[in-house]
């Protein structure tokens, strides 16, 4: 090898100097007294570096950027050889930012992959490949101290998620939760969470069906509609209360709401609507008296009220 | 915190505790389902013999009957019935492939409770200083042994919970 780049740094912060050498041996043979080392960034010429022929015969060029603002670039060391230039040795350049802190970190537990789900926003572009890392361990009380460590949660390259399995959770008990994130010029941490798994369940919407009438089921009076309806499956061994919207298909009116209705119900008269009117409904639910999300809303049932 | 007047225990406390014994029984009826359906293997009656010979323990809750309920005595034995049956399940593994992840949440739910409990009798300040230890797990010679010995050691579970539950809502009745 004739010659060779060696960059004390390099990734800098964008806008920072940046010093590179090039060092061509005393046994390359192309080399001669007059040789003059020359430096490419990417595919321009740069003029400055300064060369010096060192006592053991080595020829060293050095060569800085005051202000470097390319976020990626390709440095060659290249050598006047004939009437052209030779490319000794090339190095890549960066420069970016520290990470800023995560925020907004927030969580869920899915009951249908039994795991905790939890999302941030990993601020502005670094230009520099960095790493996020979901910690926490296992905790009592409100976290101050630690119990039980946690597996590092890795998310997938790019993604601002990552799911902590079931294996690795106490659903009742206290968890401390914050997001590293990590590149070559530093490390920034979030704030963090204090929660406890089962009381930040986010249920699925429940089914809320049309009541046809039938033997058992007489029809339903002018103004009103009949229904019944069944929280999520995987949820049934959850405590909860439900609520109702409904409006009018036509005009503008906004949703009425029918609050703390129970998990569950074969049978539901609602009341107080406008006759041979058609309605869209809606339900959804939440863990309760212990705490929990609201689910989504359900898909919308359409139904018409009986004429007077 | 909210104490419920029939107990000193936090309401929370057996809201949660509650909502675990549900969840458990509903893991427990799955793996039931699973071994009926896969194997066959759908009345615990039919193997009482076998249980004889496998020597399976019972947790009792004598300290949780409604004519002598004893608090701390009951937290205790619901814990250790816990452990046991945790024991239980652990010595189920292998059960086989389709069996493994219901195995495994129905382990982890008593876990939890099992932890949930433990800590609230610390704070209680009636736990003793070490957890119990569940004792000699049986030996499956078989696999047919461990699903059998899986329907009988979840069908004694589902009895436990129903008497935990029953003593639970007890406690939290408002």
């Amino acid at each position: 090898e004739c010659g060779y780049i060696s960059l004390p740094a390099p990734i800098v912060r964008l806008g920072d100097p940046i010093t590179a050498s090039c060092i061509i041996n005393q046994n390359c043979t192309k080399l001669g007294p007059e040789s003059q080392i020359r430096w490419k960034l990417e595919t321009e010429l740069q003029p400055g570096g300064r060369q010096q022929h060192l006592p053991n015969g080595t020829l060293q060029s050095t060569i800085t950027f005051p202000h470097f603002n390319h976020s990626r670039a390709l440095l060659s060391c290249c050598l006047h050889w004939g009437n052209g230039l030779q490319i000794l040795d090339q190095a890549e350049l960066q420069a970016g930012y520290p990470p800023t802190t995560p925020h907004n970190l927030s969580c869920l537990l899915n009951l249908t992959t039994n795991s905790l789900m939890c999302q941030w926003e990993p601020g502005p572009n670094t230009h520099l490949s960095t790493h996020f890392t979901l910690k926490s361990f296992k905790s009592r009380g409100s976290c101050q101290t630690q119990e039980d460590s946690i597996p590092d949660c890795v998310p997938e390259d790019g993604q601002k998620h990552c799911s902590i399995p079931r294996k690795h959770l106490q659903l009742y008990q206290n968890m401390s939760i914050w997001v590293q994130a990590k590149n070559a010029l530093g490390t920034s941490t979030s704030s963090k969470l204090c929660l406890v798994p089962m009381d930040v369940v986010k249920l699925e919407p429940p089914t809320l069906w049309a009541l046809e009438p039938s033997p058992e089921v007489a029809p339903a009076q002018p103004g009103c509609l009949r229904l019944h309806w069944e929280t999520w499956k995987p949820s049934l061994h959850i405590e909860q209360k439900c609520e109702l919207r409904h409006q009018p298909q036509r005009g503008e009116s906004s949703w009425n709401l029918v609050g703390a209705l129970p998990s569950r119900s074969l049978q539901y008269e609602l009341c107080g609507l406008l006759p041979s009117t058609a309605y869209t409904l809606q339900m959804r639910c939440t863990r309760w008296p212990l705490p929990g999300h609201w689910s989504d809303w359900s898909p919308r049932l359409e139904l018409t009220t009986a004429q007077r | 915190t909210a104490l419920s007047p029939a107990s000193s225990l936090p309401r929370s406390f057996l809201l949660k505790c509650l909502e675990q014994v549900r969840k458990i029984q509903a893991d427990g009826a799955e793996l039931q389902e699973r071994l009926c359906a896969t194997h066959k293997l759908c009345h615990p009656q039919e193997l009482v013999l076998l249980g004889h010979s496998l020597g399976l323990p019972q947790a009792s809750l004598s300290s949780c009957s409604s004519q002598a309920l004893q608090l701390t005595g009951c937290l205790s034995q619901l814990h250790g019935g816990l452990v046991l049956y945790r024991g239980l399940l652990q010595a189920l593994a292998g059960i086989s492939p389709e069996l493994a992840p219901t195995l495994d949440i129905l382990q982890l739910d008593v876990t939890d409770l099992a932890t949930n409990i433990w800590l609230q009798m610390e704070d209680l300040r009636s736990a003793p200083a070490s957890q119990p230890t569940p004792g000699t797990a049986p030996t499956f010679a078989s696999a047919f042994q461990r699903r059998a010995g899986g329907v009988l050691v979840v069908s004694k579970l589902q009895s436990f919970l129903e008497l935990a539950y029953r003593v639970l809502r007890y406690l939290a009745e408002p």
